[in-house]
């Protein structure tokens, strides 16, 4: 492979990164973790049913603990093989004003190794993708990287989930990206839950064609940083995008989003949906940018954006963005940021229940509203579950999930 | 030892002042009416009596069973005993009914000492009063009052109640915006909790409700204070006359 000039990081100074914390990624080597075979004790969930499970240690395949299908529609590919397809699509089709994709193109750069998983015409297949960072950042960065092609009919279930093994202070670059033909739905379910003191980057493009529908259920908890780029082209008529991010920064966390969706066809359609709490000192920022070419007449686009903040140091910054181009669209937008309601707060307490307990409730209703739609049971109730361990009042916490799924 | 003691009770919200010297004696087994004109002090009274934050005491005195309720926090209140059936019904989407109802049972429980509830035995005694309210079974899933009419945001305000079993009810205009048989039902709940050791505040802007929960007796709060008390036939001579005439007798 040709030796690249490596871009430079983003910063701060570019509208579209005010708000990630980008000094971890910077102290980071940029050489890729040496490989590494032994996935440093980590204890991985069970295996979701139905699903193949893919494991990657540092962004590199772990045989030992993966389990392929026998026929998977998935395999490994060198990053040469690979190609510079992504690159000239990143050039041709997908670049935009402002989007800065330099952290992917640093991945395509230093990463050696890419998942590509590429249902034939008609096809379905489920896959659980685990990535776990055991480096520190001082002996390099991870550069996982998923290529999805489906083909015309498919229906694909990627589960991708994101963890470290121990506390280690690892930073990963990751890159995810999607190419739909006609008709193929691509249900991506995805966690990341990386140690407190991890920097976790990555980069999501999609390219959903004509009756296409993809749905991106995500949410983030771990890392000291982390900030998702995303660049979803609905490129199709008629191509849908369902988009749901949840978000939950306590102590010194700064997870930052800038998703941009693209309308350039015809009865594209849009569900976009945020529910961000910052506790602590605590930050959180996404700016969602919506797009409606001209060429996208009966666009249909809905944004809703919320932050809750609790405690006086945390932060929270949501913007919504909005460009049309033409006049036949139709474009449904909210964004809040604010403290927990007064008065749910004070009839949960004229209830008897106590005040830690009340709040830490609204809390969990409000950031269920997103986790809800994670389309894996077995992921949400993971999510879930880490959830209600990072809020307020844990003991609580634990009767609220188990009496909400409860059924009377 | 009564019930509800207050005494020349003042009380302000965001410095005005609403509440102007009320004095009422509620004893356990009855059942008092406080009605009055919009902007009286009815729902000041109700909220102060549940510790709203922003609803404060600035003179005389609260006594429940021979505690100071100003020392209390709101969620210590309700765990004594007060239950507050709201005027206006919170929503609160992703709490759904059936938790809040047990999260509520259980901290009363814990307060007293009690193990938590049985898990069959709770949701016999839940299906029991719904029965009662002709309530819905699928009301149990749904968020707390989420998408729920008026009438039947009422309606769960007494399950709520019936469930909790209070020994002293405020429940502010729980009749308002009922039709006829809702009102009914509402008031069929409400009689079911009357009993000798409980006691039921029921502020209301009209004698209707009064016809199917009959008061021991009617207090016309007006201009914060009581201005005016008596049995239940006060209430048929304020419809008949007005509360103006409460007024220039006051």
């Amino acid at each position: 492979m040709p030796a690249l000039p490596a871009p430079a990081l983003p910063t701060n100074r570019d509208e579209n990164w005010r708000y990630a914390n980008l000094r971890p990624l910077a102290r980071a080597r940029p050489e890729p973790v040496a490989s590494d075979d032994h996935a440093g004790g980590l204890e991985l969930p069970p295996p979701l049913p139905g699903h193949e499970r893919w494991v990657f240690v540092d962004g590199r395949f772990n045989a030992l603990l993966s389990t392929p299908a026998p026929h998977s529609c998935a395999s490994l590919l060198s990053a040469r093989a690979a190609g510079q397809a992504f690159d000239d699509m990143l050039d041709a089709a997908l670049a935009s004003e402002g989007v800065d994709f330099s952290l992917a193109r640093l991945n395509g750069a230093r990463g050696d190794q890419v998942l590509q998983i590429a249902p034939a015409d008609g096809a379905s297949a489920a896959l659980e993708l685990t990535f776990i960072a055991s480096g520190a950042a001082s002996a390099g960065t991870s550069y996982p990287r998923v290529q999805v092609h489906a083909g015309r009919g498919a229906h694909l279930h990627i589960v991708e989930r994101h963890v470290s093994a121990g506390q280690s202070d690892s930073a990963v670059n990751a890159c995810f990206d999607v190419a739909l033909r006609a008709d193929a739905v691509l249900d991506h379910s995805r966690l990341q839950n990386c140690s407190a003191t991890a920097a976790c980057f990555d980069t999501l493009t999609a390219h959903v064609g004509e009756r296409a529908t993809y749905r991106l259920r995500s949410v983030a908890l771990g890392g000291v940083s982390s900030r998702s780029t995303l660049m979803i082209r609905l490129a199709g008529r008629g191509a849908r995008c369902e988009y749901t991010a949840a978000s939950v920064a306590v102590g010194t966390q700064t997870h930052d989003v800038f998703a941009e969706i693209a309308h350039v066809a015809p009865e594209t359609v849009t569900r976009e949906l945020f529910r961000g709490i910052a506790t602590g000192r605590g930050k959180l920022g996404f700016n969602g940018k919506m797009v409606v070419a001209a060429s996208a007449p009966g666009a249909d686009s809905e944004q809703s954006l919320k932050n809750l903040l609790t405690g006086s140091g945390a932060e929270a910054a949501v913007r919504p963005q909005l460009e049309i181009y033409t006049d036949r669209v139709r474009a449904v937008h909210g964004a809040t940021t604010g403290k927990l309601d007064d008065q749910m707060l004070f009839y949960l307490l004229s209830r008897g229940i106590d005040r830690a307990s009340a709040q830490a409730l609204l809390q969990w209703a409000f950031i269920e509203d997103a986790v809800s739609r994670v389309d894996c049971a077995g992921l949400r109730e993971e999510a879930e579950t880490l959830i209600a361990a990072r809020l307020n009042d844990v003991s609580a916490l634990g009767n609220v999930t188990g009496a909400l799924k409860a059924s009377p | 030892m009564s019930l509800l003691k207050i005494e020349n009770l003042s009380a302000t919200v965001g410095g005005k002042k609403v509440l102007n010297g009320v004095s009422l004696t509620v004893n356990a087994g009855e059942v008092h009416a406080i009605m009055g004109p919009n902007g009286s002090g009815k729902s000041t009274l109700s909220y102060v009596l549940a510790g709203r934050p922003g609803y404060e005491i600035t003179g005389g005195s609260v006594q429940f069973e021979g505690r100071d309720l100003a020392a209390l926090a709101p969620e210590d209140r309700a765990r004594a005993g007060l239950f507050l059936g709201f005027q206006y019904p919170v929503e609160i989407p992703g709490v759904n009914n059936v938790y809040l109802l047990k999260a509520a049972m259980n901290a009363k429980r814990k307060a007293a000492g009690e193990p938590e509830v049985d898990a069959y035995e709770f949701l016999q005694l839940v299906r029991g009063k719904m029965k009662l309210m002709q309530m819905d079974e699928s009301f149990l899933s749904r968020g707390v009052n989420e998408g729920f009419s008026g009438g039947e945001k009422k309606r769960n305000e007494i399950l709520q109640m019936l469930v909790l079993e209070p020994k002293l009810a405020v429940l502010d205009e729980t009749d308002s915006g009922l039709e006829i048989d809702a009102l009914k039902v509402v008031a069929r709940g409400v009689n079911s909790l009357r009993s000798r050791e409980r006691g039921v505040l029921l502020i209301t802007h009209y004698q209707r409700l009064l016809d199917h929960v009959v008061p021991d007796q009617v207090h016309v709060l007006a201009r914060g204070r009581i201005a005016r008390s008596g049995d239940k036939s006060l209430a048929l001579e304020l419809e008949k006359r007005g509360y103006d005439w409460v007024l220039e007798v006051a």
